[in-house]
């Protein structure tokens, strides 16, 4: 299972964003450049009607593909308390075909998206992976190369940390507490319940970029 | 790169019922051939069936299935790559590679069912360049011989047609000490149709997840038969 939030902030503060958690992270940033396809289930396949994302990583020399199933939030009264979603993930990488091999056993492209920006993978009680994305639509099957902004200006920031039955706890908490350093940038919250975005991220972003950057903690 | 491989089954003669005694001929065939054995290794066939959701199909190989759904996937888990597994589309010659979490993926999609997994497992004989594996193919948690088969390896090439030569000699020799025996039957090796599925001439672990499913492909076709 894994952590997760989201939030959004505009274009022209991204790269304060990425100063600050550059600055937060001590690693270089990561080039992303994903192209997201959502499949699913055909009308009569399954006990229940499923979903599964093929993500085509681009940023490589060799385009690289994962399948990815998200699986639903948890629930409860713990679920309600912590300010992070928890879900399932199961991930595999697959072969090339691996799109054709799902036509093939019934599923169907729901919709398909290109995710260009940057991320940062580190250390920081939990492995965290913060991913700065644009979400760009494609206006013909597959053409990755003329793909378009979906939200000219605004870019999705997500911050997922694995996380198991017997520490999702400690990892909502270290996410949380990791949350705080961006707060006068953007806010984060539970996948779904986007709180738009920060009033002051101009005065954040400006001095950000004044004093040159954060400091690594 | 993976070295060239070549799968075989045992044909038993008309009227004669498969007995694991084959399986010790074939492993001392190998031993008096000088192959020294180095452990034991088994490699898994995992059989899906698609799951409807009026619920009438989850095992019937018998029913009518929608049109773009497959009737049967075939899950290969390779002894020598435990990392890796691979799932075999054979109407669309279609083999797709993917690692150990693929079946926690179908599992979790609940569109398909495994239902049956049956094990090929025995010994490894080390022999000069050739490795050889005997074994017997049985369903999971069960004794019952569904066939006997082995595969050989030729480690220094990875060109199956470069390798064909040799395995051809090695196949003869092989033979030639099985049939002083006189069993009731014998080995053998059926082509794969590696270019339908897409694959090259370079041996890869697909290549051996195909030979497998065309192995199975023939022992349960012995056995019917």
């Amino acid at each position: 299972m894994e952590c997760v939030v989201q939030g959004i902030i505009e274009t022209q503060h991204v790269e304060a964003l990425e100063v600050l958690l550059q600055g937060l992270s001590g690693v270089p940033k990561e080039r992303v450049r994903v192209h997201e396809l959502c499949l699913k289930s055909g009308p009569n396949l399954g006990v229940v009607p499923s979903e599964v994302r093929l993500l085509c990583d681009l940023a490589q020399p060799t385009p690289s593909w994962t399948i990815r199933h998200v699986g639903g939030a948890m629930r409860g009264a713990g679920a309600e308390q912590i300010s992070v979603l928890v879900r399932t993930i199961v991930e595999s990488k697959a072969s090339n075909n691996v799109l054709r091999y799902f036509y093939g056993i019934g599923y169907k492209l729901d919709h398909e998206v290109l995710k260009v920006g940057f991320a940062f993978r580190f250390q920081r009680g939990a492995q965290f992976t913060v991913t700065v994305t644009s979400a760009n639509k494609m206006p013909k099957l597959h053409a990755t190369d003329e793909a378009v902004a979906v939200t000219p200006g605004i870019q999705l920031v997500e911050i997922t940390a694995p996380a198991a039955a017997n520490n999702y706890n400690d990892v909502a908490s270290s996410v949380t507490a990791f949350c705080e350093y961006l707060a006068p940038l953007l806010h984060l919250s539970k996948p779904g319940n986007s709180t738009g975005i920060v009033l002051t991220a101009g005065a954040a972003a400006a001095s950000l970029m004044s004093s040159g950057g954060a400091k690594t903690l | 790169m993976p070295a060239a491989k070549c799968l075989m089954h045992w044909h038993p003669n008309p009227g004669v019922t498969l007995n694991s005694q084959i399986l010790a001929e074939a492993c001392g065939c190998a031993e008096s051939l000088g192959g020294t054995k180095d452990g034991r290794w088994k490699t898994s066939i995992i059989f899906y069936r698609p799951m409807t959701r009026d619920g009438t199909a989850a095992g019937g190989a018998q029913q009518q299935q929608p049109n773009d759904v497959a009737r049967e996937l075939l899950g290969v888990a390779l002894h020598e790559r435990p990392g890796l597994y691979f799932s075999i589309l054979r109407p669309q010659r279609l083999v797709l590679q993917a690692d150990a979490a693929f079946p926690l993926v179908m599992e979790k999609l609940q569109s398909y069912k495994a239902r049956v997994t049956l094990n090929f497992e025995g010994f490894q004989y080390q022999l000069g360049d050739f490795c050889l594996r005997i074994g017997k193919c049985v369903p999971n948690n069960s004794e019952t011989l569904r066939g006997i088969m082995m595969e050989v390896e030729y480690y220094p090439l990875s060109s199956i047609e470069k390798s064909r030569a040799i395995m051809e000699d090695f196949f003869d020799i092989w033979q030639e000490t099985l049939a002083k025996k006189s069993l009731p039957g014998r080995f053998i090796h059926v082509e794969s149709n590696f270019s339908d599925y897409g694959l090259s001439d370079n041996y890869s672990f697909q290549h051996t997840a195909i030979q497998y499913a065309t192995c199975l492909q023939q022992l349960m076709a012995a056995v019917r038969a």
